[in-house]
């Protein structure tokens, strides 16, 4: 059965960042350089290729490109400068919209203007909906206890209520995932049994990102683990002991500490980050597309804007610690509302998700090649 | 004509501004001035591109022919072609003025500018209208370089009965095709081609062989050049040197040898190789003990000389002539492979260049012709272990070899070298033919087998079972001692990793060191890559900008021994029919503009 081709999709994925995809002449050396391309997934090459041929249903099942960390060592081997791994990243952005199920990803991807001002809108919508709920119940000139303006309680429903809501939307989005990549195609189907036995990596992956740190530089690998560990221990934070968090003036330290370390690691990470994006000298912070600095500017932000309340609300001063506490929650609701499930913080569940996926993906390709295929030969003349 | 011309000129730039030496005031002064010109404006970097605006701006001049002059204004033609349609005059009359094709960017920038003007202004093509003046040639000619291009060049025109003085760099002449085992794709030996050539040469009555020699200074005119030659000291008279080695026997000092490539030694005084022409011992300043103490040390070879050839004494010389006609067939140099450290060049004992392995298979060479992979010896002299190539050294049984190494890549070289796929594929069935147990593979990115009978040579290599792998291998990696080839077969879709006992790369060609200076002296241009650049791509590949100077050659790109061949035999035609005439052309750039622009005048009938 041929394959339908789709001419226009290379201009498409131009908008997500591929602008040098043409320039491969498919001489293979950045799969051959690759640490990860390996039997079944020889990767970034046979992808650059599927964008050049438009083929956009095989490129949609493709879980190669989460399988892509962006060293940057195709691109700077590459003879061609094709940009291998700008162009895996592009198409890391260019599958998030294609998972995402109301295409609000599409247009944030392709108009950055657009996600701006679903940002601010969102801000504005948070910000009027807490300075409401808080004059009405409370009074500005209290923190925390009885009569707060922003109430730990009700601050606490309120993240239940979002985190279950972006929980549901990116259930339904990696469930598409899952269509794409293993659900539709008939030579994809594993048992059951496969699934429960493959199940471990997605912790696995989503705490340690191990697999990360076998590209050769280890320094991205830490920043980033950094980032996400500081992110999950706010997380967990935030989710579990808002109540600790916000009690003051005293120092808590029991969950300050914690609170502590994560804000810095934020902060330093997303500074360290923006740095290197601006400074452009590593090849994985050579292109930027605009929601990767919408990203940091609202990570550092939100980061800011959290510590800045508290030290406020230590400091004693209750109205303008309450003032940045709007401010902080008008930056982290759009951050988390549009950027998890339809913008570049949806990989949190995609990359796991995508080794998961593979090693399924690679056990039905087993399971249908005959016995001693993939393997190389020993050649005799 | 119907009615009368209103011409407008408007220079655009594609880069950011005119070329330095430009001085474009005085080209717009001089421009203005020609007949039916109503308009001159500088659009300046890449004008306008909506050709609504420009048809407005052609209706309200009412011009009727439009110049674009600047770097590469072809670039903008199509705006302007489609706003003379819309303004309803005749799209072809948008006439161009390359200031960069033709070479109105460099040394007299301004005046070839105006005259590139004028000539677009008046609607004579440039080449017609400056037609180089004829001068009378001198019926010698000088050959730079005695490589496969420069010998053809020399005997063709000797041999018709012509003076040619040939200038070689290097103590013999031969060059790259010397070293060479065997030719593709017949398999000629290629020393069994070249040597015959290279006698005579050394023996041709018509040719002055000046070896060790290398151009100073060009002066004079077109047909009448007087060039400075300057011949380094040999330190041995060549008529007397009977090449008995007895010098070479006792000089004490060692360095590799340049004729193999670096994969053997030879002595301070040496003869490079034993067909060597001039076939006379060479003592090389800058190792020999006795010239770098300043007379004082050694002189062993001074002692056992017996036909006292040897004179430590002897000093450069310059000398003068006069030539009508110059030949460049410099050749080219290959490619550092030392400088992709992936490949492991200069670190893994068993990663070889193509020239050490053309070295290494010919029977001429250190093992006699036998491919053996390199072993540990303990050097006497130095008491220290090296890699070294033994005559007795075990054979390879298997061997990678990686095509495209710094060519047709952007960190290094971006063209195509042309010859390493054929001459990869030409190892693979010498490895196979004195081998047959080993293993071959050909790591590839595309198969360039372009020539006469190329195809079928790769066929043949494919029945004799060598493992053609579509994939450029990114390096060499060790696995137990052993070297690890990986790379993306995407024929099978397959990753192959194959372990090989010896990695042969395929390295390209680039222009020969010593090129830029040669140019300025010589006054000819190079292209981007730095070759010299032809005349014309199509319709003049061997000649330069100046008069009586040609081009033979892999100096002018990269091309294999046909191609150079047939090269050096079309440019001997040139410079015979210039001395069988007693009349060359000037250079161009020597053309006075007064003289183009009467010229392009009454080609174009205005007075």
């Amino acid at each position: 059965m041929a394959v339908l081709s789709n001419p226009r999709l290379i201009g498409e994925l131009e908008k997500y960042g591929a602008e040098h995809v043409v320039k491969c002449y498919h001489c293979g050396n950045c799969s051959a350089t690759c640490p990860f391309s390996r039997e079944p997934f020889l990767f970034p090459r046979k992808s650059m290729r599927y964008l050049q041929m438009g083929l956009e249903e095989k490129l949609k099942g493709n879980l190669e490109p989460w399988l892509c960390y962006y060293c940057g060592e195709c691109s700077e081997q590459c003879p061609r400068e094709a940009e291998p791994g700008e162009t895996m990243m592009s198409m890391r952005r260019w599958l998030t919209a294609q998972y995402d199920f109301t295409g609000i990803s599409r247009l944030f991807y392709q108009s950055w203007q657009l996600e701006v001002l679903a940002l601010l809108l969102v801000a504005a919508l948070t910000g009027l909906g807490f300075w409401l709920y808080g004059t009405t119940h409370g009074s500005l000139a209290i923190y925390d206890g009885p009569g707060a303006f922003l109430p730990a309680s009700a601050v606490h429903v309120f993240d239940w209520a979002m985190a279950g809501l972006l929980a549901g939307l990116l259930a339904v989005n990696c469930a598409r995932m899952w269509w794409f990549t293993l659900g539709r195609e008939q030579g994809m189907r594993v048992p059951l049994g496969a699934y429960l036995r493959h199940l471990w990596l997605l912790p696995v992956h989503f705490l340690t990102q191990k697999r990360y740190r076998e590209c050769e530089r280890k320094r991205p690998w830490a920043i980033h683990l950094a980032l996400m560990l500081s992110y999950l221990t706010m997380l967990v934070l935030i989710m579990f002991f808002l109540e600790d968090m916000q009690r003051g003036p005293g120092i808590s330290w029991s969950v300050h500490v914690l609170g502590y370390l994560a804000s810095l690691g934020l902060v330093a990470t997303a500074v360290y980050a923006l740095r290197g994006r601006l400074l452009r000298r590593e090849t994985h912070y050579k292109y930027s597309h605009e929601t990767d600095w919408i990203f940091l500017i609202l990570l550092l932000y939100v980061a800011l804007t959290g510590v800045a309340q508290h030290v406020l609300h230590r400091l004693g001063l209750p109205l303008e610690a309450n003032l940045l506490y709007l401010a902080h929650l008008m930056g982290v609701v759009p951050m988390l509302v549009l950027e998890v499930p339809f913008s570049k913080w949806a990989h949190l569940a995609y990359r796991p998700l995508g080794m998961y996926f593979s090693c399924l993906q690679a056990e039905a390709l087993r399971a249908r090649a005959p016995a001693g295929a993939g393997q190389p030969v020993a050649h005799n003349v | 004509m119907s009615e009368p011309l209103r011409i407008g000129i408007y220079f655009c730039w594609k880069g950011t501004a005119p070329a330095e030496c430009l001085n474009l005031s005085a080209v717009a002064t001089y421009v203005a001035g020609l007949p039916g010109v109503c308009r001159v404006q500088d659009l300046g970097s890449r004008p306008n591109p909506d050709p609504h605006f420009w048809s407005q701006e052609i209706r309200r001049q009412r011009l009727n022919r439009l110049v674009l002059a600047g770097d590469s204004p072809g670039f903008f033609k199509p705006t302007f072609s489609t706003a003379m349609r819309q303004a309803g005059g005749d799209p072809t009359e948008v006439r161009l003025a390359s200031f960069r094709e033709h070479g109105a960017t460099q040394g007299e920038g301004t005046e070839r500018a105006k005259a590139v003007t004028a000539c677009a202004v008046l609607g004579v093509p440039y080449g017609l209208a400056a037609v180089p003046q004829s001068t009378t040639v001198h019926p010698d000619t000088l050959v730079i370089g005695g490589g496969v291009a420069g010998i053809q060049v020399a005997l063709e025109i000797a041999d018709a009965g012509n003076k040619v003085i040939l200038v070689e760099r290097s103590g013999t002449i031969g060059g790259h095709m010397a070293m060479f085992d065997k030719t593709f794709p017949t398999l000629d030996c290629a020393a069994c081609i070249l040597t015959p050539k290279m006698v005579s040469v050394g023996q041709h009555e018509n040719i002055s062989l000046w070896t060790l020699a290398e151009l100073e200074s060009v002066g004079g005119r077109p047909g009448a050049w007087t060039v400075k030659i300057r011949r380094k000291a040999r330190y041995v008279d060549i008529e007397a040197c009977v090449s008995c080695h007895a010098c070479e026997e006792v000089c004490p000092v060692q360095v590799d040898s340049e004729f193999d490539s670096g994969i053997s030694k030879r002595k301070a005084v040496y003869l490079p190789f034993p067909q060597a022409v001039p076939n006379a011992y060479i003592i090389d300043a800058e190792h020999c003990t006795r010239l770098l103490s300043g007379g004082t040390k050694c002189g062993a070879c001074l002692k056992k000389c017996l036909k006292e050839a040897i004179h430590f004494d002897e000093e450069d010389q310059l000398t003068e002539l006069e030539v009508g006609n110059i030949v460049v067939a410099t050749g080219y140099d290959v490619f550092d492979a030392g400088r992709m450290e992936r490949y492991g060049y200069g670190i893994l004992p068993n990663v070889l260049t193509a020239l050490e392995f053309e070295r290494l298979t010919n029977a001429a060479g250190p093992t006699g012709g036998r491919i053996v992979l390199k072993s540990l010896k303990l050097n006497k002299r130095s008491k220290q272990e090296e890699w070294v190539f033994d005559p007795e050294g075990e054979s390879p049984g298997s061997v990678a070899i990686i095509h495209c190494v710094g060519s047709r890549d952007h960190n290094y070289n971006p063209y195509c070298s042309r010859v390493c796929c054929m001459y990869s594929l030409k190892f693979a069935h010498l490895v196979k033919e004195k081998l047959p147990e080993a293993r071959v593979y050909e790591y590839y990115i595309d198969m360039r087998t372009f020539g006469k009978g190329y195809e079928q040579f790769f066929e043949r290599i494919k029945d004799e079972g060598v493992f053609v792998v579509r994939g450029r291998s990114a390096k060499v990696g060790t696995q137990d001692g052993r070297m690890i080839i990986k790379g993306e077969d995407m024929l099978s879709d397959h990753m192959l990793e194959f372990p090989v006992d010896m990695v042969l790369l395929a390295v390209g060609m680039e222009s020969a060191a010593g090129t830029g200076e040669l140019a300025a002296c010589l006054g000819i241009r190079r292209d981007e890559d730095g070759w010299f650049r032809e005349l014309d791509y199509n319709i003049d590949p061997t000649g330069t900008e100046r008069g009586g100077v040609y081009m033979a050659g892999a100096c002018q790109g990269p091309k294999d021994i046909p191609d150079t061949v047939a090269q050096a035999s079309a440019v001997a035609a040139r410079v015979l029919r210039s001395i069988v005439s007693g009349c060359g052309r000037e250079s161009r750039d020597t053309l006075p503009l007064a003289e183009i622009e009467a010229r392009a005048r009454a080609l174009a009938g205005v007075s």
